[in-house]
C-alpha cells in the first residue's frame, strides 16, 4: 500500500491541522482523522465525499464560529449552592 | 429460559434461522451499515447480521439487527418465533405488569477480563464506524446507559438505565443526547445545580432484553432490572463496579465508565434519527472515560437506523405500546389495546369502548399528558374497541367512515414535543391533533352509524375452515 498522505483540513469545517485518532490494528489498512474544532470523524478508506472537503455534502458544512450559535440542549441550569 | 448476554442469544437467534453470519471481508464504511439497512427492506422477519471478517481488524465481531424483526423479538420472551405482533403486545404487557421482578447482585462478571484505566483510546478499543453519511462521527447507539441522581438522599433509588445516543468525539471523550423529557436530563440537572460531574457507565453489547426495557418509556421510579427481571420472569443479575458504585448488566461484553462534565457544552452531530432526519448540530454535553472493561474476544453491538421502518423502530416498538396501554388503562379501563409503533409514539392509536358522549375525547386527550406523551405524542387516533389498532387498513378505515373534521377534530397549540421532530416550531413546541374515529354515542347526533354492516353470521367457521383446506394442500 502506497503512503497514506496527512489530510491537510477538516472535510466539514475546513479547519486546519486535523489530527489521527487510530491506526488499522492491521497495519496499513487504514487511519481514522479527527478534527478537535467541530469533531468530525473520518477514515480515510470512506468514499470521497466524506473525506474531500471539495466534495463534502454543502448541506452539512458549516464555519467553525457557528459552532456559537448551535441550541444548547440540555439547557445549563442556575447553580444552587 | 431468559438470555443473559449476547453471545447466547445470537446462538439461539442462529438455532432459530434468524442469524446471518457474513464471513466475506467487509468495509467498515459503508458496508456494514448499507448491510443493515438492506435486511429491514426485506420484510419485518429480517435475521440478525453477524460480520466477522472487517478490513483493517483482525478479530472484530460486529452484530447488528439483533432486535431488527417480530420473529427476533418474541425469541427473546422466549415464544414462538411467528407469534402475532398483537399476541405479542398482550404477552408484553401481562408480563410488565408483574413488575417488580427481582434483582440479582453477584460479585463478579465476565466483562471484568480486561481493564484498562490509563492511555484509553476508544478507537482502538471497539471496532467504530460511521453509520450514515452526513453523520458527524462515529456514534455508540446501542449502549444501555446507568446514572442516578446523586444529590438525592437514596441514589440507589433514583438508578436509572436508558439508551441515548454517544457521539465518540476523541480517543477517551464522548458526546452525549440527554433530551429533556428522559430521566438522565433529569439526573444531570440536579448534578450541575451543584456544580457536580455526574459519574456514568454505558454498558455495550447487552442481553436482549434490558436493551428492550432500556428503549422503554417506565416511569421514573421504575427500576429497569426489576423491569427487565418481571419481562424475563426470572431475576435479573447486576454487578455493582468498583469505580462508580453503578449497578450494570452481569453479561455486557464492554462496560466504559467516566463522568459527565458538569456544567460544559460541546459541539455535537449531526447524527441521522429515528424520524427519518439528521438531527443538526447542538451544543450538549462531554463524558469522559476514565475505564474500560471488557470481556475477551468481544462481540460489538450496534444498531442502524435510517429511514423508518429500521431496527431502531422494532425496538422501540411494543416496548412503547405497553406502558401507555398500561398508564392509560389506569384511568380509563374501557381501553383495549394501544399501537405507539410509529417513529416512537409521534402517533398513537387507541382503541376503546365508549361510555358516554365524547368518552373516545377524553380518552385520547389522557394520552397527551401521560409521561411519554408529554414528548411524543403528536397526533393520536381513537377508534372503536371493535377496531384493531395494529391493522392500518381497519383504522383508516374507521378515519375515512366514523370522522367527521367538524365534530371529531381537536387542535391544541404550543405543546411539548422532543425537539428532534422536524416539524416542531421552535425545536420542542408544537401543535398537537386529536382525531376522535370512534361511533358517535349518544347524544351526539352527527353522522348516521345505525346500518354498520357485519359479517354473514358463519364467516369465522368457513375463516377455519378455509384455512385447513388451504394448509392440507400444502
Amino acid at each position: 500500500m502506497t503512503k497514506i498522505k496527512q489530510p491537510e483540513m477538516c472535510p466539514r469545517c475546513e479547519s486546519l491541522k486535523p489530527e489521527t485518532l487510530c491506526h488499522s490494528p492491521v497495519k496499513n489498512a487504514w487511519i481514522i482523522y479527527h478534527c478537535p474544532v467541530c469533531f468530525f470523524t473520518w477514515r480515510n478508506t470512506e468514499p470521497d465525499f466524506i473525506t474531500d472537503p471539495a466534495q463534502y455534502n454543502p448541506h452539512f458544512k458549516f464555519k467553525p464560529e457557528s459552532i456559537d450559535t448551535f441550541d444548547i440542549m440540555p439547557a445549563i441550569p442556575e447553580l444552587k449552592r | 429460559m431468559p438470555f443473559y448476554d449476547l453471545k447466547s442469544f445470537i446462538t439461539e437467534l442462529e438455532k432459530q434461522g434468524q442469524l446471518l453470519t457474513i464471513t466475506e471481508q467487509v468495509m467498515p464504511e459503508p458496508d456494514i451499515s448499507a448491510a443493515a439497512c438492506a435486511i429491514n427492506k426485506l420484510g419485518d422477519k429480517s435475521p440478525a447480521l453477524l460480520f466477522e471478517n472487517i478490513y483493517g481488524y483482525h478479530h472484530a465481531k460486529i452484530a447488528m439487527n439483533i432486535h431488527g424483526s417480530w420473529p427476533n423479538l418474541a425469541i427473546a420472551m422466549g415464544i414462538a418465533k411467528n407469534t402475532p405482533l398483537k399476541q405479542q403486545f398482550f404477552e408484553f404487557v401481562k408480563r410488565y405488569q408483574n413488575y417488580p421482578g427481582e434483582v440479582e447482585y453477584r460479585n463478579q462478571a465476565p466483562w471484568q477480563e480486561v481493564i484498562i484505566d490509563k492511555d484509553i483510546n476508544l478507537f482502538e478499543i471497539l471496532p467504530l464506524f460511521r453509520l450514515n453519511h452526513g453523520d458527524g462521527g462515529f456514534y455508540i447507539d446501542k449502549a444501555s446507559i446507568v446514572s442516578r441522581d446523586i444529590t438525592a438522599s437514596e441514589p440507589a433509588k433514583t438508578q436509572n438505565v436508558g439508551m441515548y445516543r454517544i457521539e465518540v468525539k476523541g480517543k477517551d471523550s464522548l458526546g452525549i443526547q440527554p433530551v429533556p423529557a428522559h430521566d438522565i436530563a433529569l439526573h444531570l440537572q440536579r448534578a450541575e445545580e451543584q456544580g457536580l460531574d455526574l459519574p456514568i457507565a454505558l454498558t455495550i453489547s447487552n442481553d436482549p432484553m434490558i436493551s428492550t426495557v432500556a428503549a422503554m418509556p417506565i416511569l421514573y421510579d421504575q427500576s429497569e432490572y426489576a423491569m427487565a427481571a418481571a419481562l424475563n420472569g426470572e431475576p435479573y443479575p447486576v454487578v455493582t463496579t468498583e469505580l462508580t458504585g453503578l449497578d450494570v448488566p452481569w453479561g455486557s461484553q464492554y462496560v466504559l465508565e467516566g463522568y459527565v462534565v458538569s456544567r460544559y457544552r460541546e459541539a455535537e452531530g449531526p447524527f441521522g434519527e429515528f424520524t427519518g432526519h439528521y438531527s443538526g448540530g447542538r451544543r450538549m454535553p462531554v463524558i469522559k472515560v476514565t475505564k474500560v472493561s471488557h470481556r475477551k474476544n468481544p462481540i460489538y453491538e450496534h444498531l442502524y437506523l435510517g429511514m423508518p421502518w429500521t431496527e431502531i423502530d422494532y425496538l422501540m416498538g411494543i416496548n412503547t405500546c405497553a406502558p401507555i396501554y398500561v398508564q392509560l388503562k389506569q384511568s380509563f379501563p374501557e381501553v383495549e389495546a394501544v399501537n405507539a409503533l410509529y417513529t416512537h409514539g409521534l402517533i398513537v392509536i387507541v382503541s376503546t369502548k365508549s361510555r358516554f358522549a365524547g368518552f373516545g375525547k377524553a380518552v385520547g386527550n389522557r394520552v397527551f399528558t401521560i409521561p411519554h406523551g408529554l414528548g411524543y405524542a403528536k397526533i393520536v387516533i381513537v377508534v372503536d374497541e371493535t377496531v384493531d389498532p395494529f391493522n392500518l387498513p381497519q383504522v383508516m378505515w374507521a378515519i375515512s367512515t366514523k370522522f367527521n373534521p367538524e365534530f371529531d377534530l381537536i387542535t391544541l397549540p404550543g405543546l411539548s414535543i422532543l425537539p428532534l421532530d422536524p416539524a416542531s416550531h421552535p425545536p420542542g413546541i408544537t401543535t398537537k391533533m386529536l382525531i376522535d374515529a370512534t361511533t358517535p354515542y349518544p347524544s351526539e347526533q352527527h353522522g348516521h352509524f345505525s346500518q354498520e354492516l357485519k359479517d354473514p353470521i358463519t364467516t369465522d367457521k368457513w375463516v377455519e375452515k378455509l384455512s385447513n383446506m388451504l394448509n392440507a394442500k400444502q
